[in-house]
């Protein structure tokens, strides 16, 4: 027999239809988790938007023009209650500082991905506490730094799910 | 793994433009976030409508969630009052007889409390809610303290009014959509609450500090007053949160004041009232509702 017919559907699949705006609506998706019925005292959890993003922007440059980060940003400032241009801006930086690293090195490791991963996120982190601030409650070291050791820590599990997602939106 | 293909154009003009405008794109999206930061710092006011709009969006999700996580917590919690029942039954009844005791004398006190100011000629207006609803979510991924409550514009909340609930003081209402609101709870770094000390009527100010426990400091300057388990009430000054609501409860000592945690906890399935400013003539000085 032929021997895709033995493969079952794992031969011979195309990419699933509107694969190019897969990874946007993904990281809206993750952004939309804040919906979720979670009262915190401490606010420690992880910016999940964010995550989706550095991990999407890691696994592949084009996932999205640089400028998609403008309108990705204003969406999740709009559900997760941040002021309004914060991840604007933030997100676009991000995304334009990923480009002038992706220029400079020839060749990264999962651990140098991490390591890049861990800088930015610490950037955003610093960033927010910072927006924080001018809007008149600047946060504790003892509520920044852990949340952003935490994001750091948990950035692994959104680059997995970038590559499991990007695997199956081009169909391989 | 090699460097992912970057957007490299390559000798194609039609790319290179391409690139080149993608960039000056993410430049502008740059520019624009920024001035949108700075405007939302200047003037909250100006996204009131728009936060709203994104309230009413999500809100109606995270309700719906909510009514499902609160019945299965209560399966759960249910269940475990049939633990151990009878020794729960026999504490509980002693704890019973006890309140019953002191709410007889708080009785008496309240009576005599009416004949006083009535005496005095003391006309007071009755309070009642404007709204009643219920704490569905909060900024869980920022440095700030939200919350998300179950009522908005369309049953009469405002931003700027105060949200308690039976335990204690939870905040104040900074974004108002149709059906529900934001509050920024007590716990908030930018949250100050005028308050005093129970024991003693010692007047304080309890600030969040932004990680669910606040910092009270005294006004005036001298030996440390407070003692742990003291409650701190609000006070009414301010004009916003109506007096003798009570706010948090001290659990340790600081060098010149003290750490407290709040009485009401937002995560509790509880119901929260939103009220009218206490005097809003008082409010010259009433902090930018938005923050």
């Amino acid at each position: 027999m032929v021997r895709a017919a033995l493969a079952g559907r794992k031969v011979g699949r195309e990419p699933v239809p509107l694969a190019t705006l897969v990874p946007a609506a993904s990281v809206v998706a993750a952004s939309a988790l804040a919906v979720l019925p979670i009262v915190s005292a401490s606010g420690w959890w992880p910016n999940l938007g964010l995550l989706m993003l550095l991990g999407w922007r890691m696994l592949r440059a084009d996932a999205w023009p640089a400028w998609w980060a403008a309108p990705l940003g204003l969406v999740n400032d709009l559900l997760t209650g941040a002021p309004v241009g914060m991840s604007m801006a933030l997100w676009t930086a991000l995304m334009l500082a990923m480009d002038i690293i992706d220029r400079r090195t020839q060749w990264r490791d999962y651990w140098i991905e991490w390591l890049v991963a861990a800088l930015l996120l610490a950037f955003a982190a610093w960033v927010e506490a910072r927006v924080a601030a001018l809007n008149g409650a600047p946060p504790l070291l003892t509520s920044t730094v852990p949340a952003a050791a935490i994001e750091i820590l948990l950035f692994p599990l959104a680059a997995y799910a970038a590559m499991r997602i990007d695997r199956w939106r081009l169909g391989r | 793994m090699a460097a992912p293909a970057g957007p490299r154009p390559g000798w194609s003009r039609r790319a290179q433009y391409g690139l080149f405008f993608a960039f000056l794109a993410a430049i502008a999206g740059i520019i624009v976030g920024l001035v949108l930061l700075a405007l939302s710092v200047v003037s909250p006011k100006s996204y009131q409508a728009v936060r709203g709009a994104a309230l009413d969006v999500m809100a109606p999700v995270t309700v719906a969630f909510s009514d499902v996580s609160a019945t299965v917590s209560g399966l759960a919690s249910g269940a475990g009052a049939y633990w151990d029942a009878a020794d729960q039954n026999a504490a509980l009844k002693a704890q019973n007889t006890r309140l019953r005791q002191q709410i007889l004398t708080a009785n008496a006190v309240i009576q005599e409390n009416r004949q006083l100011k009535a005496t005095l000629r003391l006309r007071e207006e009755l309070r009642e809610a404007v709204a009643a609803g219920r704490i569905v979510g909060s900024s869980f991924q920022s440095p700030r303290r939200f919350a998300i409550l179950s009522v908005g514009t369309s049953d009469g909340v405002t931003v700027g009014m105060p949200v308690r609930a039976a335990a204690g003081l939870v905040g104040r209402v900074i974004d108002a959509g149709a059906n529900a609101s934001r509050v920024l709870l007590v716990s908030d770094r930018a949250n100050v609450v005028p308050a005093r000390i129970l024991r003693g009527g010692i007047p304080v100010i309890s600030t969040g500090r932004g990680d669910g426990t606040v910092d009270i400091r005294p006004l005036e300057v001298g030996r440390n007053p407070f003692k742990r388990g003291d409650i701190i009430v609000t006070s009414g000054t301010g004009g916003l949160y109506p007096p003798l609501v009570p706010v948090a409860r001290v659990i340790r000592l600081d060098d010149d004041g003290a750490i407290g945690i709040p009485l009401a906890d937002p995560s509790e399935a509880s119901f929260a009232l939103v009220e009218r400013p206490f005097e809003p003539a008082a409010g010259a000085d009433l902090p930018a509702e938005a923050r």
